[in-house]
């Protein structure tokens, strides 16, 4: 259904031949915070021991390149259950390792992180995902029926309430693609996810071709993680006339010592599939 | 003030007011008077005249007519000149002796006949204006719409109202209007008193009203009249031609985008006529030969007909049909529109009582199909609605309107159908809800002294929600939630539902809403005037994006959502100058709006059963002054406009706990238009050739920045300001036309005329949205400015023979 809206703005782009250009804008400049991106992704088949967390600082909009790496923060990840803890071990660039993680579907974890004498907590439970049945190519469906999109098919599990985040990079470009899905229209039934990429000539970006090689990764996320990163990819899109007002999404990371402080981004645990498909000459 | 202290001042004043009236009503029984009454009419056409005025010579005793060209004037026994006159008409004066009431009709004729053109160089009403203790109300003369210059050449009733302070929209390419501040489901449209609720064509592009069919459209930016209810901003009260009753005619226009014919002529004799018009776009076509699979269109088609049963007895039946479609590829296609239908029945009981009884209908509905995903999703919101209204003139001093209406509303808010059996989509309906809307009201216009007119009235306004679907129970009776761990609002816990059959009543709401108004001559040129007007909403357009698109749903009050409640107050100064040839009108106001509907971040509105978990009732405020400077007479005519306003919002927590949305603070609402200057000129150079310009300038609409940007999964993810907090740049841009008309045959009826227009003449890239991303192959973040219209030139013939 959000497709529509971007339909109809395109719609009109067509039509009215209007006319898009870069432009310089001042924006405002908000608080730095710390951001966490601690996605423990569990790949089936794999014993999902090695972990990485990554923490970095928030930059200015319009901020060049600067590092904004954090180090000498102490991360630690606990079981809830069985009160297992998990050390990851700071690697002076930003990324923080473990490689003792033992991850359990369904179970919760607490995240503890300890940075410049303030405490940030987050809690989550790891989530499944359900398999990939079969991946093809097409050309007919997609907003564009001459170029080729891919076809990711699976089985939406019976019971209700899967949230899926699917991640498609082809070999080359730049930036990776987010997608997100839920079940509330689709519940129980064979899914065929498609995915496309529109020629972009100012940017340089040209659909899919016979020899790309396209990574695809599927994650079972939990409602809340869902609730957080659909907001996130929809604001990716940017937001134009007939997007919701944007906001700052906050994440499920909580400053314990100075709630104003809060940090940015997800303490997420999900089971991941990952694929790879290569496109064909017809 | 506390409740008490309110109440107690409300029982004073509605005991004031009380008084008042029987004052009113005594002095219209204590005179040996009589009436002279009766239908005003244009000679060329029979189309009666609304708003016309009709005084006695020598005194300040006379009124304006109806919207069905009807007036009565009561006045001592005498000998009278009857003045009538007009916008654009010819003056009528005529002796009449009035020792007996009289009937008496007249026909009015135009300065100019050609093309319905009507020039504006006398402003008759306006003069006549100055003592009524109507305000804050603009009357837009379709031959002053019909010469401004337009994109596209689509004639638009609606744009045009933009060039008039107090009323902005939303940016190009975006529906609706916004009337001092308020938000486009605040204004009530009525189209021959049928509501409604989109009136765009091609996403906002254009407006649903075909400017052949048109009459008169008139706007209530505030004060309100009782007879109104249902909105809170603004009604636009728009009404078709009867057609003409004199001969056969047939109107037509060859444009850009789309063409229009229009058909009207006389029926059973002399007793009736009829009207037809019909619209179409072509882009579509054009977009088809160009190998283009993407397309837009639209249609529409306006139908009125009328039988004069006797001299008191009228019938009228009028149609609004309309739709738009528009399709990308095979992959996705949509249709939506509005439809209306409404059978009137004006009766004159007698010479000083006139009623009207009206049975409408209206609907608005959309289907979108989705050809791969193999389904299809359609909404709707249907009224039917049953008005009663009279008006009694009761003497020259005192006149009195009085009716009841009840409207009954359908909502579907939408419906999920698989179109195959291999379709991915499960089928799902949202409740259906239904609604029970009534009004009863009497409002007095009361000459107290013969400079001091007051005008007051009471609306009682009810609503009944009605059973026939379930309502959810939440945790502790909160939809939504603060969560005050990470400072968000999230939905609340649902426990449970209750089912109402169809004949039970879930939840009612009724109203109280006085409108007072006041006019004041201070002199035979000037006049102040000030008003006060309470008006209730129950109706709500649910949308979260910045443009309201075609796609969005009504939604009535109920358990969770409060009707909306608005108090207005408004202070104006009004005069005529240099011999009347011009006229300024300044206005400033101040309004409140109790229990606004705002969504809380994140909010998911599409196929979203239980609104109440994304909302939050919070409240709007907004104030600002108008100036509106216009020359009415001589070649060149025109006027200037300047608006300063304020318009802003605020949503607490309230019950669901917390700050509220945005912080709990006041936050620019999407109308806010600090300045707003318009300037809109006609030049008549000769019978063959006028030229029209327009300027406009307007402070950015507020809009929502990135404030920072972290790196997330790989990409550059933004953080934003608070709420409306940043401005697109300022919208500027000026518009040109040429009128030309080639020198007719005599003897021949067939007229022509080219308008060529030039919409925004200096190629301003006025931004319709920026959007912050970031560069697919650098990986910078950057700004795109989307700008929809550069200069439009267009060329449209218009004929009529």
């Amino acid at each position: 259904m959000k497709a529509i809206k971007k339909i109809i703005f395109a719609v009109i782009i067509i039509v009215f031949a209007s006319c898009e250009d870069v432009v310089d804008v001042e924006v405002q400049d908000g608080p730095t915070r710390l951001v966490v991106e601690a996605s423990l992704n569990w790949e089936k088949g794999t014993a999902g021991d090695q972990q990485t967390i990554r923490l970095s600082e928030s930059t200015p909009f319009f901020g060049t390149g600067t590092n904004t790496q954090v180090t000498g923060a102490s991360v630690v990840v606990t079981n809830d259950s069985s009160g297992d803890e998990f050390v990851f071990v700071d690697q002076g660039n930003g990324e923080y390792l473990s490689t003792t993680f033992e991850p359990i579907l369904d179970q919760s974890y607490s995240l503890r992180i300890e940075h410049e004498g303030e405490v940030y907590t987050a809690t989550e439970t790891m989530t499944s995902v359900t398999d990939i049945t079969d991946i093809f190519q097409n050309r007919e469906e997609g907003f564009n029926d001459e170029e080729l999109e891919v076809h990711v098919v699976f089985n939406d599990p019976e019971e209700e309430g899967n949230n899926y985040l699917f991640k498609f990079h082809r070999e080359g470009d730049l930036l990776p693609s987010l997608e997100v899905g839920e079940d509330r229209f689709l519940n129980g039934n064979e899914i065929d996810w498609w995915f496309e990429i529109e020629e972009d000539e100012d940017e340089n970006i040209e659909p899919f071709q016979p020899g790309d090689v396209l990574q695809i990764e599927m994650y079972g996320i939990s409602r809340p993680y869902y609730d957080y990163i659909k907001i996130l990819v929809e604001q990716l899109g940017g937001t134009g006339l007939f997007e919701s007002t944007p906001v700052t999404v906050r994440g499920n990371c909580v400053n314990e010592t100075n709630p104003e402080n809060y940090a940015f981004g997800y303490f997420r645990l999900t089971e991941v599939v990952k694929a790879s498909y290569t496109f064909v000459e017809e | 003030m506390n409740r008490r202290t309110q109440l107690g001042q409300a029982a004073q004043n509605t005991l004031w007011l009380l008084w008042l009236f029987l004052l009113g009503c005594a002095q219209a029984m204590g005179q040996d008077s009589h009436t002279v009454s009766g239908t005003i009419t244009d000679k060329s056409n029979g189309e009666t005249l609304f708003g016309a005025s009709v005084l006695l010579g020598g005194t300040t005793i006379g009124g304006v007519t109806n919207e069905y060209g009807f007036y009565s004037i009561t006045a001592p026994a005498g000998e009278y000149t009857l003045r009538i006159s007009y916008m654009g008409y010819n003056e009528i004066q005529m002796k009449i002796n009035l020792v007996q009431d009289l009937k008496n009709d007249v026909e009015v004729s135009e300065f100019s006949t050609e093309l319905d053109e009507v020039v504006v160089t006398a402003d008759e009403p306006e003069r006549a204006l100055l003592g009524k203790p109507e305000m804050s109300v603009v009357k837009m003369n379709m031959g002053t719409v019909k010469q401004m210059p337009v994109v596209l050449g689509e004639v638009d009733v609606l744009k045009s109202l933009q060039m008039l302070p107090g009323v902005t929209n939303n940016g190009e390419g975006t529906g609706g209007f916004h009337v001092r501040g308020g938000a486009q489901d605040q204004n009530l449209v009525l189209l021959d008193e049928a509501i409604i609720y989109n009136t765009s064509h091609m996403f906002g592009f254009f407006s649903v009203f075909n400017a052949d069919a048109i009459k008169d459209v008139k706007l209530y930016k505030g004060g309100i009249p009782a007879r109104f209810g249902g909105r809170v901003s603004s009604v636009l009260d728009i009404r078709q031609k009867d057609g003409n009753n004199k001969n056969f005619a047939l109107t037509g226009g060859i444009g850009v985008i789309s063409s229009r014919l229009t058909a009207e002529g006389p029926l059973f004799g002399d007793k009736g006529s009829f009207l037809v018009a019909g619209r179409r776009s072509y882009v579509d076509l054009l977009l088809k030969a160009a190998g283009e699979e993407n397309s837009v269109s639209f249609y529409d088609l306006n139908l009125k007909t009328n039988y004069a049963i006797n001299t008191n007895n009228k019938l009228f039946l009028s149609g609004y049909f309309g739709r738009d479609a528009f399709k990308l590829g095979s992959s996705f296609d949509s249709s939506y529109g509005n439809a209306s239908g409404n059978l009137r029945w004006n009766h004159i009981f007698n010479d000083r009582l006139f009623s009207n009884l009206s049975a409408i209908w209206s609907r608005y509905d959309y289907d979108l199909e989705f050809a791969q995903d193999e389904f299809e999703w359609v909404s709707s919101i249907t009224n039917y609605n049953l008005k009663y209204d009279f008006k009694y003139y009761l003497s020259d001093a005192f006149n009195l309107d009085f009716g009841v209406n009840g409207i009954y509303y359908d909502f579907d808010p939408g419906e999920v159908n698989p179109t195959a059996d291999t379709s991915p989509v499960n089928p799902l309906k949202l409740d259906q809800k239904r609604a029970l809307e009534s009004g009863i009201y009497i409002n007095a216009e009361h000459k107290l002294t013969p400079s001091l007119t007051l005008q007051y009235g009471m609306r009682y306004s009810a609503f009944s929600r009605l059973g026939g679907q379930p309502i959810s129970e939440y945790a502790n009776g909160q939809p939504v939630v603060y969560n005050s761990l990470l400072d968000i609002y999230e939905r609340g816990e649902a426990i449970g539902e209750t089912e109402y059959a169809k004949s039970e009543t879930i939840k009612t709401f009724g109203n109280l809403e006085p409108r007072v108004s006041l006019a004041y001559l201070l002199n035979e040129d000037s006049s102040i005037k000030a008003g006060y007007s309470r008006t209730a909403q129950y109706i709500h357009l649910l949308s979260n994006t910045s443009s309201v698109t075609p796609l969005d749903v009504w939604t009535p009050s109920g358990p969770f959502i409060k009707p909306q409640l608005s108090n207005q107050y408004a202070l104006g100064y009004f005069r005529n100058f240099l011999d009347k040839a011009y006229s300024l009108e300044v206005e400033t106001y101040y309004k409140t709006v109790d229990n606004r509907i705002d969504y809380i971040d994140g909010s998911d509105l599409i196929g979203q059963n239980t609104i109440e978990t994304e909302i939050l009732n919070g409240e709007m405020r907004a104030y600002g002054l108008e100036l509106l400077l216009r020359k009415n007479e001589g070649d060149f005519t025109g006027w200037i406009a300047y608006t300063l306003s304020k318009s802003e919002q605020r949503t607490l927590g309230g019950t669901a706990g917390g700050p509220g949305i945005n912080n709990g603070d006041w936050y620019n609402s999407a109308f806010d238009r600090t300045h707003d200057i318009s300037v809109s000129g006609a030049y008549q150079l000769n019978d063959q050739w006028s030229f029209g310009t327009n300027l406009v300038f307007q402070t950015g609409r507020p809009v929502t920045y990135p404030n920072g940007q972290y790196v997330y999964e790989g990409l550059s993810i933004a953080t934003y300001a608070p709420r409306n907090s940043d401005r697109l740049p300022a919208y500027h841009r000026m518009d040109v036309s040429v009128n030309y008309k080639p020198r007719k045959y005599e003897n021949k009826r067939f007229k022509g005329e080219w308008v060529l227009s030039i919409y925004n003449l200096y190629n301003r890239k006025n931004a319709a949205s920026i959007s912050f991303g970031q560069n697919l192959e650098t990986g910078a973040n950057q700004a795109t400015r989307t700008a929809i219209f550069g200069i439009v030139p267009s060329l449209t013939y218009n004929f009529k023979f």
